[in-house]
């Protein structure tokens, strides 16, 4: 069985940036043996989307303004593949402060 | 169909920053009818707040757009600098910024092919050598001939 996420990812438009990642993020971590699920939105909407389900972590490529209480990781290296692992390596390292 | 063209291609740009990069860049979409007269503040005022500079390698880039209500036909002009020029970083805070030489401005009109181009550009801001070549190039030719190399 699979361990599930559910990801928001955030870009300016809400929707070209923010569902690369989410696809490349399903594509990564489905390797490490996760099912991701994946929400895409613009900064603007995030406080929003947070309050409608378990959101594990927030992937961004624009600032997201606020304070939250789950982690939120820079993927703007993600996006570009200059910082692929770096990233990987950071989200690999909050999920496993999350327990999962 | 490529939406690159020879026209919307400046060598040696001698911009100063960012703004005026992109400025000259939208001045030819805009003579040739790729954008509405709406275009350049659409994009100037978005930079501002969702900046697009990338860090990549050998040099960084920028690629500045905006929402396709500002666009007639879909085209990407390109500038190749001749110093580089500030942009703010992607996903970074107000004084943030990295030293671009190669900026790729995008007019997309289909919805369905921001994402194509988006991915397709991604895969040009990989290629150290192929960004090392435009960054080097001389004339608008080889420009277009890198570009379309990658079936943009």
């Amino acid at each position: 069985m699979k361990t599930q996420l559910k990801v928001l990812t955030v870009c300016g438009s809400g929707t070209v940036s923010s569902n690369m990642i989410a696809s490349k993020l399903r594509d990564r971590l489905g390797e490490y043996g996760y099912d991701v699920k994946t929400i895409e939105v613009m900064p603007g909407a995030v406080s929003s989307a947070l309050t409608s389900g378990d959101f594990d972590f927030i992937a961004y490529t624009s600032p997201i303004q606020g304070t939250f209480d789950i982690p939120t990781i820079n993927a703007v290296g993600f996006l570009t593949g200059f910082g692929d692992d770096e990233f990987i390596e950071e989200v690999l390292t909050a999920l496993k402060k999350l327990g999962k | 169909m490529t939406i690159l063209s020879k026209d919307l291609v400046i060598i040696g740009c001698k911009a100063i920053d960012g703004d005026e990069v992109i400025s000259g860049l939208a001045r030819l979409l805009e003579s040739e009818g790729y954008v509405k007269d709406t275009y350049l503040k659409a994009v100037l005022d978005r930079e501002k707040i969702y900046p697009t500079g990338l860090f990549t390698m050998p040099v960084n880039v920028a690629m500045p757009h905006t929402d396709s209500t500002h666009v007639n036909k879909s085209a990407i002009a390109i500038a190749v600098l001749d110093k580089p020029v500030k942009f703010n970083k992607m996903g970074g805070g107000a004084d943030d910024s990295l030293d671009v030489s190669l900026v790729f401005l995008l007019a997309i009109k289909d919805p369905k092919l921001i994402m194509e181009t988006l991915m397709k550009l991604m895969t040009v801001f990989q290629d150290k050598e192929l960004l090392e070549n435009l960054s080097l190039a001389k004339t608008k030719d080889e420009i277009i001939h890198y570009m379309s190399k990658l079936g943009i």
